[in-house]
């Protein structure tokens, strides 16, 4: 197997594994079957998130949604967040484990943590092109975090 | 030695949930039973109003009295602070499930709070209890066996807090628990009596106000300054005071958000910072709705801002903004966060 590439987030090393695709709101899809993904938070949302202790869904399965649509929240011991897809396209399913403990998100997070089923025809990135999504993007990601302390 | 006896006071779930119905009806079954406990049933406590039976009961009730609820605890213990029903405050070692799962928060949280306190507190204890902490109406039980021994050696002075003049009959009920029971289950099942029904107590509609942790509360008056819909006002001793409760906006929070103690409750908020829950890292959290594909990665006070000026608009009159009631404290409110930030170790 591939060994996962990495992202270095100050002194910690996030592990982007190259078996998948990504998308720039930070959440991984490997394709389950011909255009439908399993969908999961990276290890540099979870370095954000860390533990998180709730997770509620707003939207039923089988819903279609447009890019950038709220389909839920999210909150941890750090942060709080609504929650977006991946793309436009459709969430089938959800994962019933996370429903009854959102824990399974930290403990496995490339795995049976998985949020939810996706279906999409939009081309995701690659982990190399996430990489580069994350390096340009990692002065804004600590300016809009810390700009939320500077502000009013 | 009346002084010894412990009352355990029920605060029924909203709704009419079988599972929540089973808890409290398994752990008043085994209380009616235990000697040195009374045991009573009160509809949610935060929905009932001020002169409510069940809260007249509640302010009826002299000596050591545990609370039972399906609110934090902190929720539980100003909820009555509020209606006047006040003691030290009794340790429980059942504690709401949210405490436990994040050990590592709890060393975090070393935030001194120095809030002004209750005022008239009466020699006695009140113990606040989750029902949310555990699913076994035994853990309850057990807990409420070590509380009662806990104050069992105790005298306590009795009658010296008793204010207002409580309505007896009214009250009747209250001191019949099997009879509670009975009832409840007759109206669940569709087959109640009017006997039944004139044994429940009065109906709760569900309410929405904000609950003042005076323990953190400074009185700085920032709450007051920021809501525009007259629900603060200050007591006598020029105290803040949630005054006119039923003047609050359903669902908006944000009083609280721009509270730089934390110390403003909502009971039914969603987010457990804002319910009452304990342990949070000063309870303003980092937004990352911007990173995850949001439009905004909004500060607490800008929610706030936006949760004020939809309600304005919504009673018809001007969104203000920034322009009423935002002042220099929220950045002490700021730089905790940016201690928090640190410890995230960029």
């Amino acid at each position: 197997m591939t060994e996962p590439l990495h992202f270095m987030m100050g002194q910690f090393k996030a592990p982007i594994p190259q078996d998948r695709f990504y998308s720039p709101r930070h959440l991984w899809l490997k394709e389950i079957t011909p255009g439908r993904f399993q969908v999961g938070f990276t290890a540099y949302s979870l370095r954000l998130l860390q533990d998180i202790y709730f997770l509620e869904w707003s939207i039923d399965p089988e819903t279609i949604v447009r890019d950038k649509q709220e389909i839920g929240e999210i909150e941890s011991a750090k942060a709080v967040s609504s929650m977006f897809p991946p793309f436009a396209g459709k969430v089938v399913a959800f994962n019933p484990r996370l429903l009854i403990d959102p824990s399974g998100i930290n403990a496995d997070n490339y795995g049976n943590g998985w949020l939810y089923e996706f279906e999409t025809n939009q081309t995701p990135l690659s982990a190399a092109g996430y990489i580069e999504f994350l390096n340009s993007a990692w002065d804004d990601a600590q300016k809009t975090i810390k700009g939320q302390v500077n502000e009013s | 030695m009346a002084g010894s006896k412990v009352t355990v006071v029920i605060s029924q779930a909203q709704g009419r949930n079988p599972i929540k119905r089973q808890l409290e009806e398994d752990i008043a079954t085994a209380l009616i039973a235990e000697p040195g406990i009374d045991v009573s049933l009160v509809p949610h406590l935060y929905d009932m109003s001020q002169d409510h039976s069940g809260m007249l009961f509640l302010r009826s009730v002299p000596g050591n009295v545990v609370v039972l609820g399906w609110l934090y605890e902190r929720a539980i213990r100003w909820t009555l602070d509020r209606a006047n029903i006040r003691g030290k405050d009794g340790m429980t070692l059942l504690k709401s499930a949210d405490e436990e799962s994040d050990d590592d928060e709890e060393e975090e949280d070393t935030r001194q709070y120095n809030g002004i306190g209750s005022v008239n507190v009466p020699n006695r204890r009140v113990y606040c209890i989750d029902l949310r902490a555990s699913v076994s109406a035994d853990a309850f039980v057990r807990e409420i066996r070590r509380i009662s021994e806990e104050n069992s050696v105790q005298t306590v002075d009795l009658m010296s807090w008793i204010g207002g003049s409580p309505q007896p009959e009214q009250l009747q009920r209250y001191l019949q628990p099997e009879r509670l029971l009975e009832a409840r289950r007759a109206f669940d099942s569709g087959s109640a009596t009017h006997v039944d029904k004139a044994t429940l107590p009065e109906d709760t509609g569900r309410r929405w106000y904000p609950v003042i942790d005076y323990s953190r509360c400074t009185n700085c008056m920032e709450c007051i300054d920021f809501c525009l819909f007259g629900v603060y006002g200050v007591d006598a001793l020029d105290r803040i005071l949630v005054e006119q409760q039923d003047n609050c906006k359903k669902g908006c929070p944000a009083c609280s958000r721009v509270c730089p103690e934390n110390a403003i409750i909502f009971p039914q908020h969603k987010q457990p910072a804002i319910a009452g829950a304990e342990g949070e890292v000063s309870g303003l959290k980092i937004d990352l709705t911007k990173l995850f594909g949001g439009d905004s990665g909004e500060s607490a006070v800008e929610m706030a801002i936006k949760e004020r000026d939809r309600e304005l608009i919504l009673d018809g009159r001007e969104a203000v903004g920034m322009s009423v009631g935002i002042k220099q404290k929220v950045r002490e409110e700021m730089d905790q966060l940016i201690a928090d930030l640190d410890a995230l170790e960029f």
